[in-house]
């Protein structure tokens, strides 16, 4: 473990002093994120100007959710997101084999060799987002209650991950698998609904299936309404779940890797 | 006018051969059809109507803005652009008679006419389970003048896309910029949420910006969401200003562009 901690603090250390080269695209980058995440939020004001709730969720607690799943959102971005959307294209143009070459965990050095100082800039901004709701709802969540909060994020993080690196193992298989990352967008617009919201067959897809509903609700709703046992054991279930199946499904994929650039 | 009807042909040729590619993006769509309806019902849950419309009129208006997205909405033109003006493709352009904003405004065109027919495909599958919720008005004056609306916001939404690849002769890189219109296109646009449901005020300014007749204008003239064909034909007016407008900037960026431009390769 220290050694991985080791490798990640290098490549962190070098991707913050690349971004001090780019200052400029570090502005713009964190503009376009908060843009983006701005977006989401008109979305609920607009909404809540003609109605009091949605599936039982009022303004502010759906603010908070909101805010849960773009704060998972932000941190997938920040950690993960470049060096997953590389790995996709390495593996079309061969490429790759660049990390086969390195005396480590291919999937680690293969996910974690970029980080984005921007996704993480506006990380403190959907925090903002999640800490004002609840000062709006009045709400004092107890420290237990923000560890579990905190543990079920990392949870989600593993979850979001998981799902992306499943999304671009496909470039394994498929010559023609670009813009499969998009699978990954469109999944994650699921997460910032509530739960009541989905009935009948999408509830069992987008609840049980493919989680990513579990994602920002069980955080959101340990900060709303305390402890709830069933809600920690779905997340870190599906967590352990989906970060199996992700290993599985990489590891089948590069069995198939024949390399391009050689 | 034939070369430019050559440059369709080899348009359409050249996009059928990524038919599949558009198809999934045609059925992904759906989902997000899907988190639409998923949403929308739930703010519906409570209440008859939001902004005096029904919940059937607002998923019809999200189905036809995705329809007009394939059909006008310009997906990567900035990016092809940019590239061919990075590359130094375009150099090819400056030495031949050809007008380099036709040529790709004709490949824009066979784009968008695959991209459109594309989604239909899908729509096979959604329409009958949407079937009963959807409503669309039956005045004979919507067709024609929507029609123009969407001749309109096609020249509008290339001329944007055009305006950010000319950039490249500027910046490096235009992604970031891109994105940051996409994000105020998005909501300005009507991709988000009905325009109308903004606060009046908000409205009427959104009405005078180029990103109102990008899609809203048009879906909101087939839907039923503006039911005065006067206020239609002014919208109608402002929309050719904003296309005269970006055409003209289009010139200017390209000839300023230009200057800057040094032929590198070929």
């Amino acid at each position: 473990m220290p050694r991985f901690l080791q490798i990640w603090f290098a490549s962190a250390r070098y991707s913050i002093i690349r971004t001090l080269m780019f200052r400029m695209d570090f502005f713009v980058w964190s503009l376009v994120e908060l843009f983006w995440m701005s977006v989401n939020l008109l979305l609920i004001a607009v909404i809540y100007d003609h109605t009091s709730s949605i599936a039982g969720w009022s303004k502010y607690e759906m603010l908070l959710l909101v805010g849960t799943a773009l704060l998972v959102q932000r941190f997938l971005m920040g950690f993960f997101w470049s060096s997953i959307f590389e790995m996709g294209r390495n593996i079309r143009s061969g490429y790759f084999d660049f990390f086969l070459a390195q005396p480590g965990n291919i999937l680690f050095m293969a996910t974690t060799r970029k980080l984005d100082p921007d996704g993480l800039v506006n990380s403190f901004v959907a925090m903002g987002v999640v800490a004002y709701a609840a000062h709006r709802l009045n709400l004092h969540p107890t420290a237990v209650d923000l560890a579990l909060y905190a543990a079920m994020i990392l949870c989600g993080l593993v979850i979001h991950y998981s799902i992306l690196v499943i999304s671009v193992s496909l470039a394994f298989w498929m010559t023609s698998a670009q813009g499969v990352e998009g699978i990954y967008f469109t999944l994650a617009e699921f997460s910032r609904l509530p739960r009541e919201a989905f009935k009948g067959l999408a509830s069992l897809v987008f609840v049980w299936l493919v989680p990513v509903v579990v994602v920002s609700n069980a955080p959101a709703r340990t900060i709303l309404h305390g402890f709830q046992p069933g809600w920690v054991l779905a997340i870190a279930g599906a967590a352990a779940l989906w970060f199996s199946a992700a290993v599985i499904i990489f590891h089948l994929g590069l069995r198939r890797y024949a390399s391009a650039s050689s | 006018m034939r070369k430019y009807a050559h440059s369709f042909l080899v348009g359409l040729q050249s996009n059928l051969v990524y038919r599949w590619n558009f198809a999934v993006r045609g059925f992904f769509s759906l989902f997000h059809l899907a988190v639409v309806f998923i949403l929308w019902g739930a703010a519906y849950s409570g209440t008859k109507a939001i902004g005096g419309f029904s919940f059937g009129q607002t998923l019809t208006y999200f189905l036809v803005m995705l329809v007009m997205q394939f059909f006008v909405g310009a997906f990567n033109e900035d990016y092809q652009i940019s590239e061919e003006i990075r590359n130094g493709l375009i150099n090819q352009f400056l030495l031949k008679p050809i007008n380099y904003f036709l040529y790709r405004f004709s490949i824009f065109v066979a784009a968008r006419l695959v991209t459109g027919l594309l989604i239909l495909l899908p729509l096979l599958v959604a329409v009958p389970l949407l079937h009963d919720y959807l409503t669309l008005p039956s005045d004979l004056w919507r067709l024609p003048l929507g029609l123009v609306a969407m001749v309109q916001s096609a020249l509008i939404q290339f001329s944007i896309a055009y305006c950010f690849g000319m950039l490249t002769f500027w910046f490096l890189e235009i992604q970031g910029f891109v994105i940051l219109s996409m994000a105020v296109e998005s909501i300005l646009g009507g991709q988000m949420f009905p325009l109308d449901l903004l606060p009046g005020g908000i409205y009427r300014a959104a009405q005078f910006l180029p990103f109102y007749y990008q899609t809203y204008f048009p879906v909101a003239i087939f839907t039923g969401r503006l039911n005065d064909p006067g206020a239609v034909a002014q919208g109608l007016a402002i929309q050719f200003g904003w296309v005269v407008i970006l055409l003209s900037v289009n010139q200017l960026l390209w000839t300023r562009g230009l200057r800057r431009h040094t032929a590198v390769g070929g």
